[in-house]
């Protein structure tokens, strides 16, 4: 491990020990700066990957840039949400403290699962994050927290129980060829694929595909994501989110980069349709009849990751690149809607879709990028997700999938009429006057307005570095430039 | 000429028998209490055969992990979730979704299913039984599973998802046993579920609703 990726591991790590230990008014803003520090690092590291000058892979540098940007923007507006919104009466000292500290803890997780190409220390690190993510649902303190917090760690761990018999089918496959006392390397299972048992290795990806698509939120073991999502508090909403469904994601290609080395692509790809297709689906109608502003937002998760997965599925050079920056573009502009969204909740004192009209005029900020950033997530351009969007369905359509392309572009079009309806219900118009009017801390909306850049900047431009670590993590999970 | 079992391979291969009889037995007990048991015993069986490999390997961090298993999983934790059981109605009884001879017949169909999955792999533990060994992980994992969706309990889903921990442990140690780290956390995970988060979810729930069963929590819907 090189000293950039060591230090974006330490300082989260580092943040989370002070922040338990320290009082929140220095844990707030050492959790701000800790945020944008990290983010930053990582965008250092993605540039320095980019020109093969660090010890990590391509694959690896693209999904720890949706840990920079998600944790830079909610190291932010964590120091005004940790403020104001607490369990059920004013947040306590002890609750700021521990709020902050799993916060860090969980980002610190979360950057450690990219780094990492080890199989078994993968499953380590995704699993540290569904502890330290219940332990932060629950931290809300309300009956639909507690119930989030239990169907999560339920679910989630019964499918990473799942997600380790994958791991363990593999290291055993790979004994014959490895010896009994391997290290479970990526590399070393990628150079072996060829000698591995196909039956094995198709059966390891099945077991990941199920167990890490559970944490990724695909349907159908996407049970507990709107649950805990919609409960748990908007900075672990928008880290859930934007990195740790991404992050799961990254687990599931490195397997499948060694099965498709063993037995050819034809089979993960039936299996990632079969998942893309039925979350795609069920989030689109699903999003028509929503009728909770932040359950609306995790559909919508579920949406994005069906995209994902359909793109990988479609197998076209353009989709698969369109696939994995999707992965980046949907990251950024969720962490972007959780935040505005937790301001609008906040501000009209419900998350009911039917109890909040006129975010914009209530709050001018909040509600504008918040309507903006739903724009951006039902697929309007000119944001990030359009153009990852448009490369997945233009991939989708030149692939002998074609047929397949139509049903995922169908959906888009249903879900971006749900999604389109409730943002501009809630956006417009005029404020009820129980509402009181205009922003009210430039922290908060600091944080919105970097999340923005991001978002806006990814649908007009993918700079250089970013192209060439795409094409790279293409080629890495099987697919030829 | 027949094949004669080794006493070593004897051993494991009873020991896996009783794995699964714990593991079907969990679908027929009616009292929480007798769950806790059943997970008492499949631990200990599983701590005991870490430590027979780690012996058989000369592997120092096995021996000390399965003495670990031994005291958390085998002693304190179930002590831990019957003081938990006291603050709870004297007998709570397990509500299945369906009834024990359908249950254990689903058992009996998916440990077949796990299996017919084994035999059709090249899959080998170098320890003991070895054409076993892939077979038991998978049946523990799928019966556990089982056990999970026909008890809707709060104290019942915590076993469940323990005992099927135990599954994976025992599929750790004896098809990867250079693995111990992975070993390492599924017991640590095993114990921050059990007691920081499962045991923490089911005190509120016992204090809040005076039993422990989830149909109280299950408000979150669409």
């Amino acid at each position: 491990m090189s000293h950039l990726q060591a230090w974006i591991i330490a300082i989260p790590g580092a943040l989370a020990v002070l922040s338990l230990l320290l009082p929140s008014r220095i844990g707030r803003p050492l959790t701000a700066v800790g945020g944008l520090a990290t983010g930053i690092l990582i965008v250092v590291l993605a540039l320095a990957t980019a020109k093969g000058q660090s010890g990590l892979d391509a694959l690896s540098a693209l999904f720890l840039l949706p840990v920079g940007i998600v944790y830079g923007t909610v190291g932010l507006y964590t120091s005004w949400y940790v403020e104001v919104q607490g369990v059920k009466e004013a947040p306590s000292a002890r609750y700021r403290r521990r709020f902050l500290a799993l916060t860090n803890a969980f980002a610190c997780a979360e950057a450690l699962v990219p780094v990492l190409t080890n199989m078994a220390g993968l499953w380590v690190a995704v699993e540290a994050t569904t502890v330290i993510a219940a332990l932060l649902v629950r931290l809300e303190g309300t009956d639909a927290a507690l119930e989030a917090a239990w169907k999560y760690i339920l679910i989630a761990s019964c499918g990473l129980a799942i997600g380790l018999v994958g791991v363990l089918l593999l290291y055993a496959s790979a004994t014959t060829v490895l010896g009994f006392h391997h290290v479970p390397e990526w590399q070393a299972y990628l150079a072996a694929a060829k000698r591995l048992d196909p039956d094995a290795v198709r059966l390891a990806f099945v077991f990941a595909l199920i167990g890490f698509g559970t944490k990724m939120g695909l349907a159908p073991m996407h049970t507990w994501l709107p649950d805990a999502h919609g409960a748990g508090p908007t900075p672990t909403s928008a880290m859930l989110s934007g990195i740790l469904l991404s992050d799961a994601l990254y687990v599931i290609l490195r397997f499948t980069a060694i099965t498709t080395a063993a037995v050819g692509s034809h089979f993960v790809h039936t299996f990632f349709f079969i998942v893309g297709l039925l979350s795609l689906a069920l989030a689109a109608f699903v999003l028509l009849q929503q009728r909770d502003l932040k359950r609306m937002l995790a559909y919508s998760s579920i949406e994005h990751m069906g995209v994902v997965a359909s793109g990988l599925g479609f197998g076209a050079p353009l989709a698969v690149a369109g696939a994995l920056l999707h992965a980046i573009t949907h990251a950024s502009a969720k962490s972007l809607a959780f935040q505005a969204a937790g301001r609008i909740a906040h501000r009209y004192d419900t998350r009911e879709i039917a109890g909040i009209r006129g975010a914009m005029s209530a709050l001018p900020y909040s509600g504008t990028l918040f309507a903006l950033a739903g724009l951006a997530l039902a697929g309007a351009p000119p944001f990030g997700p359009f153009r990852s969007e448009l490369m997945v369905l233009a991939g989708g359509f030149s692939s002998p999938s074609w047929g397949l392309a139509f049903a995922v572009l169908g959906l888009l079009v249903i879900a971006f009429a749900g999604l389109l309806r409730w943002v501009t219900q809630m956006c417009g118009g005029e404020r009820p006057a129980s509402v009181a009017g205009g922003e009210d801390s430039p922290v908060a909306v600091t944080a919105l307005v970097l999340g923005f850049l991001v978002v806006l900047g990814l649908g007009l431009i993918v700079p250089q570095p970013l192209a060439v670590l795409i094409e790279r993590s293409a080629a890495i999970v099987g697919v030829a430039p | 000429m027949p094949h004669v079992l080794t006493p070593s391979q004897a051993l494991a291969g009873t020991v896996d028998a009783l794995l699964l009889l714990v593991q079907l037995a969990l679908l027929r007990s009616v009292v929480v209490s007798e769950l806790i048991s059943l997970y008492a015993v499949q631990a200990t069986l599983v701590a005991l055969i870490c430590l027979a490999i780690g012996i058989s390997l000369h592997a120092a961090d096995l021996i000390v992990l399965a003495v670990l298993t031994l005291l958390t999983k085998a002693i304190a934790l179930p002590a831990y979730m019957r003081a938990l059981l006291t603050r709870v109605p004297s007998r709570v009884e397990l509500p299945a979704r369906i009834n024990v001879t359908l249950s254990i017949l689903i058992a009996a169909g998916l440990i077949g299913l796990a299996m017919l999955t084994a035999a059709r792999l090249p899959i080998r533990g170098g320890a003991f039984l070895p054409s076993a060994d892939l077979a038991t992980t998978l049946s523990i994992v799928f019966v556990g599973f089982l056990v999970a969706i026909l008890r809707p309990n709060a104290l019942a889903q915590v076993v469940a998802f323990l005992t099927l921990d135990d599954g994976l442990f025992f599929g750790t140690v004896t098809l990867a046993p250079g693995l111990p780290f992975v070993v390492g956390v599924l017991l640590l995970i095993d114990v921050l579920v059990a007691v920081f988060v499962f045991s923490v979810l089911v005190r509120i729930l016992v204090e809040q609703r005076a039993s422990a069963s989830i149909a109280p929590l299950e408000q979150l819907r669409g």
